[in-house]
């Protein structure tokens, strides 16, 4: 049985491998733009669709200041899933 | 359509007019039925009237019977929903509809085809270049309310003044008798004294059986249409009867594509037709490239041209064009293909070389991030994958960028045996030489790809 957050995850790591980005050397304290991953607007945009396609929502769309790291990211799907 | 009709009755009586899944009638008994039609409508004082009706035979006697009748007939989608009818026929005001469907209920009469034809015929009545003949034709519309564009057969039938008799021809109907494309099919088999093939659904694969059993020698269908056909040709394995003649229409027609009908079909004349339910059907290509000739464009020494090409749009003029939208008087129409004046047609082209490439509908075009993104270019290199049997690129809506490029993709062999992956990084590698902004961020692997009126869906994602 897996949370949300670990769905999470797994589509981060999926996102990175399409992207080239390396599913390996990053955390939740790994920084989604600048030095960490360095997203940029694009690529954000590909990560929000592919987690609003596994979680019907995420947390680029959901209002509010955008996520800064990757734990930002877990964060927001901290519901553990049944 | 009368007078098309009128002339094959008188030529070839006993000629199979028509095939349907219903059955079969020749020009003389299509053009009793019609005389019929119309005798019943003037003793009803049926002036215009809705017609929801799946059977092609039904519906050319109905077309040819209000013709001579000097009524205006309006197709629906046969299986259109009951409530969305409901609204439609109030908005154009149509408070005769001729079906045999019973759920239809509204302020309007329901009148049986049967009842009409059961009817004597009217010796008295006959169809001239003098009486109108109008036709009502609702646009396809991928998006909003359909529009409804006033015709008349006389006009309509200048585009098929020069067809010859091709008796032995027998043409696929593809499209629905109720889009503009299909009434030219209508018109073109009538005028060749041939015989139309009219299977109902009108699904590629129901288009593939009629090939494969009914004898179909010309096929008239759009691009999309015949890439579905020609994936469940593929994924049945079966093998294509040779073709003497194929239309493509109502949509750009990739390289790609092109070069897969001329491999499958190296007999056929291969034409393509660049038509409008507004603006009649205006030019046509018959040397298998992709787009129009530049040499055929408007200027000061091609001033006969009915085509020129200004800020990246085409522009259009003359044809058979309606004479109006539904609502509009003549001097209204502000649209009409018989004014001569040039209009703007809402499809983005490019000149590349001797050739003017479609680029996709300007209501189409996907904005990323301030980047005007024109999905057909990118859904051609998907295309273009051997692992790819069909493929529609649109615009998916995103808080960060306003809209991403999203892709939907029909493997060769279904999405069960599919290596999606793989066929990912095709598509990556495919997109690759154009604008980020341009390729695809969700790309999702489906079963099927939904389309409207034979035409793939584009643009914004609702």
């Amino acid at each position: 049985m897996g949370t949300e957050q670990e769905k999470a995850r797994g589509v981060i790591s999926e996102f990175l491998q399409r992207t080239d980005k390396g599913a390996e050397g990053w955390n939740d304290e790994t920084e989604l733009w600048g030095e960490g991953l360095g997203l940029d607007s694009l690529e954000a945009a590909e990560l929000s669709a592919m987690l609003e396609d596994e979680f019907g929502t995420d947390p680029f769309s959901a209002g509010g200041d955008l996520p800064e790291k990757v734990g930002d990211v877990l964060a927001f799907y901290a519901t553990v899933s049944t | 359509m009368i007078l098309l009709l009128e002339a094959a009755a008188a030529s070839s009586p006993e000629r199979q007019a028509v095939a349907t899944s219903e059955g079969s009638a020749t020009y003389a008994e299509l053009l009793d039925d019609a005389r019929r039609v119309a005798a019943a409508l003037r003793r009803r004082r049926i002036t215009r009237f809705a017609v929801v009706e799946p059977d092609a035979g039904w519906v050319l006697r109905l077309l040819a019977g209000a013709a001579l009748a000097g009524a205006e007939p309006c197709q629906y989608q046969p299986d259109t929903d009951a409530s969305e009818f409901a609204d439609h026929a109030a908005l154009l005001d149509h408070t005769f509809v001729l079906t045999r469907r019973d759920d239809l209920t509204g302020p309007f009469k329901l009148v049986r085809p049967a009842e009409l034809v059961a009817e004597p015929a009217d010796g008295a009545l006959a169809a001239g270049d003098d009486t109108p003949q109008p036709l009502m034709i609702r646009t396809t519309g991928t998006t909003g309310l359909p529009k409804a564009a006033r015709h008349d057969w006389r006009i309509l039938g200048k585009t098929v003044a020069n067809v010859r008799p091709m008796p032995e021809q027998r043409w696929l109907l593809a499209y629905g008798p109720q889009q503009f494309a299909g009434v030219q099919v209508l018109l073109h088999v009538a005028a060749s004294q041939a015989t139309l093939v009219a299977p109902f659904p009108r699904q590629p694969k129901d288009g593939l059986d009629a090939m494969l059993t009914q004898g179909v020698t010309c096929v008239s269908a759009t691009p999309t249409f015949w890439r579905f056909l020609l994936a469940e040709a593929r994924s049945r394995k079966a093998t294509l009867p040779a073709l003497e003649q194929i239309t493509l229409g109502g949509e750009a027609s990739p390289a790609d594509l092109l070069d897969e009908i001329r491999t499958k079909f190296p007999d056929a004349k291969v034409s393509q037709v660049y038509a409008s339910t507004e603006f009649g059907s205006i030019t046509s290509v018959r040397d298998g490239k992709p787009g129009i000739a530049v040499e055929t464009l408007y200027d000061e020494t091609n001033p006969h041209a009915n085509v020129r090409v200004d800020d990246g749009e085409l522009w259009v003029r003359a044809g058979a064009g309606m004479l109006g939208y539904a609502g509009e008087s003549g001097a209204e129409s502000s649209e009409s293909g018989e004014s001569g004046e040039w209009r703007r047609t809402g499809d983005l082209v490019e000149i590349v070389g001797d050739r003017v490439m479609f680029r996709g509908r300007k209501s189409e075009v996907i904005n990323v991030g301030g980047v005007k993104v024109h999905p057909l270019p990118v859904e051609d290199r998907i295309t273009g994958l051997d692992s790819v049997a069909l493929a529609r690129v649109f615009g998916r809506p995103n808080k960060l960028t306003g809209a991403i490029v999203a892709a939907e993709i029909v493997p060769v062999g279904g999405v069960e045996d599919a290596d999606v992956e793989n066929i990912r990084s095709q598509i990556k590698t495919a997109v690759a030489d154009l604008p980020r902004a341009w390729q695809p961020r969700s790309v999702t692997f489906v079963d099927a790809i939904e389309t409207k009126g034979g035409k793939t869906i584009r643009g914004m994602e609702e």
